[in-house]
């Protein structure tokens, strides 16, 4: 019983030996061993993207709630102005990334 | 807009003034009951929470006279004799560690009614069987 | 086979290990194989810890009385269902269950995430890793389940107490809430490690989250009714020390719930939601530490155990480096924007969160006290349920009516008029609830009055934005009304899920008042044919009949219940004398009317020689609410917690802009 239960562990050690190396064995000489992580600019990508999205679900709640009556005609106006000005911006100031980096690889190559 | 602080930093330290303002007061009002054993009763006097082990036979009725048992402290040899009324739980027995909440009186604690408290033998270790 | 236990354990402990110093450096330095390698140990780590669950559960199902634990925990003629629940009966078990949720949750988190969120997840894992560390390192070297002994004819079998359904699934459900809290932690800290601002992980983790929350929700209401019809005090919560070690992280993961909301929309509350995540987390691992220690007495008390020290030690460690951690970091945490008016949706989750964890603070120092207390010489003094309920009270009630308001209230600002019309309705339902309870008789117990009058203004509250809600889509969209309002929930499931749960928690409220501010205790003596009469019912106490049960010798009052001269049913009250354990156990016998939700709670407190019997009887008004809440509480969170496909479009997309090539 002993025996077994030792050769089993053994085997589950090496199994999971195995599965640890697997990157390296798998891909022994990469090109490129970098960890994908978005640099500054993809940084500010993303928070402008979810700047974006943010504003963009505002809107569609405050719809909502307008229909539904929570937030009354006169708020609505209120409300409905900034947060249109603010979506649009974000949008902009994606569309404007957006050019600048087909730009830049244009005059890459 | 000029605001310098966003309202709810004052929010949340009126928010935390208040709680503890709420807080001292029931503390001062009420407070907790000191947890003794029986060789410490001396001391004490007034409402206590009584803990210890009781040693000997239980005597009389809970539902009638009362209960008649003694208390001994947990690892000691005081004790002192104890009068209770009220519900039994059912893990009550000699040897077990029990609580109760009452006053020393002549000698005697007297217990409040249906204060009587088992502790669980414990579950993680378990009954060695003799 | 205890040396394959032994060996996937330390298998297991060696891969954490690894997980968090190969996890650690490729996070660091970028390594791509690295971080990849890592993740692997997390998923090899689960098998691994697998493997010593099964190897447990083979010699507890073979009753192999040469495992310690087997031979502590259970014995010949344990049926087999408590068996398999004494895995988790005991310290050494409950560590392993603990382990192999907490591996599986980390093995799940990585496969899902692997291929989205790398950088995130590289820093996640050595978070990971550390907490499987903690757990492995108990098990193999302070707390072992593989301890071996030469085998006794028999084991010391299963507390009595804890022979019962209940056991199989109430201390599982908590653990999964408990060890559920440990993933939306690993993502924070991962975030806050990798120098992330964006709400990613707070998108990745919500589902956890909500996932925990309900397990632990759930575990707690097993707990209590388990409490209500095993125990049979009359009662099915005691604010003991350990009961109060599940509730605690439930608040702070309530408060979360709602304030992880103000930051995806808003942007607002980082730091906050970041010291939440870590209070719940700790708090969680606290629970685990306060049930296994014996620090504090309490009914569930555990002996004195060597766990104690390392749990304080670990809990300790964890506080400090991720406060450090998140000081660090506060810079990158500062909001642009702010709370713009004191009425507004977001001010309303504000307040809530204040109450939710000033009422979490004010039952930690409760817990805490008695330890406090000792250490500066003065005993254990302890504070007991007067203490409690008043804080209950202080904070609760407010927190029932905030549960009416917020839904009625709008994002970033809401002038007086349109909250006029939107409180009209339910103000006016609580106002007439209010007084038509005045009429009956409710003013007996004015905190009960208030409690009823706001769960109405709740109640009203959410029927009018499900009403109105169903109106605007059918305006919008056409077709019938049970169309519209299954539309209306299918795409606002987090709204609407949400709105059931808070009608399950004013439930949960109601029940509770019900039962606690307007219930009725009366205790007499009886011999066989004699009556006792309580509110409308009365009971005559007819034989007691005595039974030779399998493993004790049962007794049962019987008592004839009638109600205004009707007769509704007998009931059977008792003890069990447990022959082998040389323990009694309290049978209470309830009737449950259902119509009303009340109940009738016989305990028979003692029998005496003379063949009377001294019996307590209570009558607990609306308790079954409590038990139904449990239910729509359920379903509320399943609805939230289902997947919605436009979400996950719009995620996949913002992520796929990042790669995306210029356009054309």
């Amino acid at each position: 019983m002993t025996t077994v239960a030792l050769l089993l562990g053994a085997l589950l050690a090496a199994a999971c030996a195995l599965y640890v190396a697997l990157p390296f064995l798998r891909e022994p000489a990469p090109a490129e061993d970098r960890l994908d992580q978005p640099g500054t600019l993809e940084r500010r990508q993303l928070e402008l993207a979810e700047e974006r999205d943010r504003a963009l679900a505002a809107l569609k709640e405050l719809e909502f709630d307008h229909r539904t009556g929570k937030v009354s005609d006169d708020d609505y106006r209120e409300l409905v102005g900034p947060l249109r000005r603010r979506a649009a911006e974000a949008l902009r100031a994606l569309e404007l990334r957006a050019e600048s980096r087909e730009e830049r690889v244009r005059a890459a190559g | 807009m000029a605001r310098s602080q966003s309202p709810a930093r004052l929010v949340i330290a009126l928010s935390v003034a208040a709680a503890l303002a709420v807080f001292l007061l029931y503390v001062s009002v009420a407070g907790g009951t000191p947890s003794v054993q029986p060789s410490q009763l001396r001391s004490h006097h007034g409402d206590v929470a009584l803990v210890g082990k009781v040693v000997g036979k239980a005597t009389g009725d809970a539902h009638g006279d009362g209960l008649r048992f003694r208390l001994r402290d947990v690892s000691g040899s005081a004790s002192v004799p104890i009068v209770y009324r009220g519900s039994v739980p059912d893990l009550f027995r000699t040897g077990r560690e029990v609580r109760l909440e009452g006053r020393l009186q002549n000698g005697v604690f007297v217990a409040k009614p249906d204060s009587l408290r088992t502790k669980c033998p414990s579950k993680y270790t378990p009954a060695k069987r003799s | 086979m205890p040396e394959l236990g032994r060996a996937a354990l330390a298998v297991c402990l060696g891969l954490a290990v690894y997980a968090v110093v190969a996890g650690g450096f490729a996070a660091a330095t970028r390594r791509r194989r690295l971080a990849r390698s890592a993740q692997n140990a997390l998923l090899a780590a689960f098998i691994a810890s697998l493997g010593a669950a099964a190897v447990l559960l083979g010699a507890l199902l073979r009753k192999d009385f040469s495992f310690v634990y087997v031979a502590d925990h259970t014995s010949l003629q344990l049926p087999k269902q408590y068996t398999v629940s004494a895995f988790w009966g005991g310290q050494e078990g409950s560590l392993l269950l603990w382990l192999v949720i907490l591996t599986g949750f980390g093995a799940a988190a990585v496969a899902l995430n692997r291929r989205v969120e790398t950088a995130v997840l590289a820093w996640v894992v050595p978070v990971l890793g550390l907490v499987t560390t903690f757990f492995a390192f108990m098990l193999v070297v302070v707390s072992s389940p593989f301890d071996t002994q030469p085998a006794p004819a028999d084991g010391a079998g299963l507390n009595p107490s804890l022979q019962n359904p209940y056991m199989m699934i109430h201390p599982p459900f908590l653990y999964l809430g408990f060890v559920g809290l440990t993933i939306p932690f690993a993502f924070a800290m991962g975030a806050l490690l990798a120098r992330r601002t964006d709400e990613r992980w707070i998108v990745a983790t919500r589902r956890w989250t909500l996932f925990a929350w309900t397990a632990l929700g759930i575990g707690q209401l097993l707990g209590a009714h388990w409490a209500y019809v095993e125990v049979g005090w009359g009662g099915y919560y005691a604010w003991d020390p350990v009961e109060n070690a599940a509730l605690m992280p439930w608040l702070v993961a309530t408060a979360f719930l709602h304030s992880v909301m103000i930051q995806e929309k808003r942007g607002m509350l980082k730091v906050w939601n970041m010291l939440l995540v870590v209070l719940a987390f700790c708090l969680a691992l606290f629970g685990t530490f306060l049930t296994r220690s014996g620090v504090v007495s309490s009914i569930h008390s555990f002996t004195q155990s060597p766990l104690g020290p390392w749990f304080l030690g670990f809990i300790c460690l964890v506080t400090i480096c991720s406060l450090a951690l998140v000081f660090s970091r506060l810079p990158l945490l500062r909001a642009k924007t702010r709370l713009e008016s004191l009425v507004s949706r977001e001010a309303t989750f504000l307040y809530n969160n204040l109450l939710l964890v000033a009422l979490c603070l004010t039952i930690l120092w409760g817990v805490a006290f008695p330890i406090l207390s000792d250490a500066v010489g003065r005993g254990q003094i302890t504070v007991s349920a007067p203490y409690y309920n008043f804080f209950l009270r202080v904070f609760g009630l407010p927190l029932l009516l905030l549960m009416g308001i917020g839904p009625l209230v709008a994002w970033r600002r809401a002038s007086l008029r349109s909250l006029g019309r939107s409180f009209a309705w339910p103000a006016g339902i609580a106002l007439a609830t209010g007084i038509l309870l005045l009429a009956l008789g409710a003013g007996s117990s004015w905190v009960g009055l208030v409690a009823y009058t706001f769960s109405a203004f709740v109640l009203g509250s959410i029927g009018y934005e499900f009403a109105r809600g169903t109106r605007a889509r059918r305006a919008l969209a056409g077709g019938s009304w049970s169309s519209a309002f299954a539309e209306l929930v299918a795409r606002n499931r987090r709204r609407y899920g949400g709105y059931v749960v808070h009608a399950a928690i004013v439930l949960l409220a109601i029940g509770v008042t019900g039962s606690s501010a307007y219930d009725s205790v009366k205790t007499q003596k009886l011999k066989p044919g004699q009556t006792m009469a309580i509110g409308d019912y009365r009971l005559t106490y007819r034989a007691l009949v005595k039974h030779e049960g399998a493993n004790a010798t049962e007794y049962r009052a019987l008592l004839d219940v009638r109600r205004r001269g009707h007769f509704l049913e007998t009931l059977a009250s008792g003890k069990n004398s447990y022959r082998a354990e040389q323990q009694v156990s309290n049978e209470v016998g309830i009737r449950s009317d259902y119509l009303t939700g009340e109940d009738l709670f016989v305990i028979t407190d003692q029998i005496n020689r003379n063949g009377s019997v001294d019996f307590k009887v209570l009558v607990k008004p609306l308790v079954n609410l409590i038990w139904l809440s449990g239910v729509l509480f359920l379903g509320g969170s399943l609805i939230a917690l289902w997947p919605s496909a436009a979400e996950q479009r719009r995620l996949t997309a913002r992520y796929r802009e990042l790669r995306a090539p210029a356009r054309a």
